[in-house]
């Protein structure tokens, strides 16, 4: 017989970790209606991305790695 | 003739000279004004002469180059534009995952100036040549 246990939801839900992505993002990129946002729960926590929504665009967005269990941004990355 | 290389559009002059104006139009010394400029390089197939068109001013971090104007016997061979952010404040001065994308989607290479340099992505020259009519090719 298998055992197999079902792994706890994140203290942080999704759109409390979008929440504070939106937060920062706001402050260093001022306008965001140009891009798409990626959320995604991952090993290290949450990722956030936003990426531009029309591909020929040049430029680029911000990313994110949000604790799931702290909601702290454990790294961020602007891109231009 | 043929295409540029990218190392030959960094050594062109007129190149130089309009990456620095477009950095100069960027305002990068002003935080709540710095944005990306930027803009076309074309060859007139017949002579080989490098020119440059400018595109409209972009937003803070994003600028459309997708609809070069089109200019009679020449082709479009690159793309430019700047990086207005500073990295001392954590920006990445280099080129983004969507500047090396549209890169390779428009064909052509994509010159970038940042406040540590300059930077290149995409194709290393126009995507099949100085064939394909005005524009980008296909």
């Amino acid at each position: 017989m298998t055992q197999t246990t079902t792994p706890a939801p994140p203290a942080i839900a999704g759109d409390r970790a979008l929440a504070i992505a939106q937060a920062d993002a706001a402050t260093a990129y001022r306008d965001l209606s140009s891009y798409r946002v990626h959320l995604s729960l991952e090993l290290d926590g949450w990722h956030i991305d936003y990426e531009l929504k029309d591909p020929r665009m040049k430029g680029g967005g911000p990313h994110y790695v949000i604790d799931a269990s702290a909601g702290q941004i454990v790294s961020k990355r602007y891109e231009q | 003739m043929r295409a540029p290389t990218i190392a030959e559009l960094l050594a062109d002059t007129i190149v130089q000279r309009a990456l620095d104006i477009a950095w100069s139009d960027s305002l990068v010394t002003d935080p709540s004004r710095r944005h990306e400029e930027g803009g076309w390089i074309y060859m007139e197939v017949a002579s080989g002469t490098i020119a440059v068109r400018r595109s409209a001013a972009g937003a803070q971090a994003s600028l459309d180059l997708s609809a070069p104007p089109v200019v009679t016997g020449s082709v479009v061979v690159g793309t430019f534009h700047t990086h207005p952010n500073p990295s001392a404040e954590g920006w990445n001065p280099g080129p983004s995952t969507a500047d090396t994308l549209s890169a390779i989607i428009l064909g052509v290479p994509c010159l970038i100036r940042a406040d540590d340099g300059t930077y290149s992505t995409g194709p290393d020259s126009r995507r099949g040549g100085l064939t394909g009519g005005p524009g980008y090719p296909p």
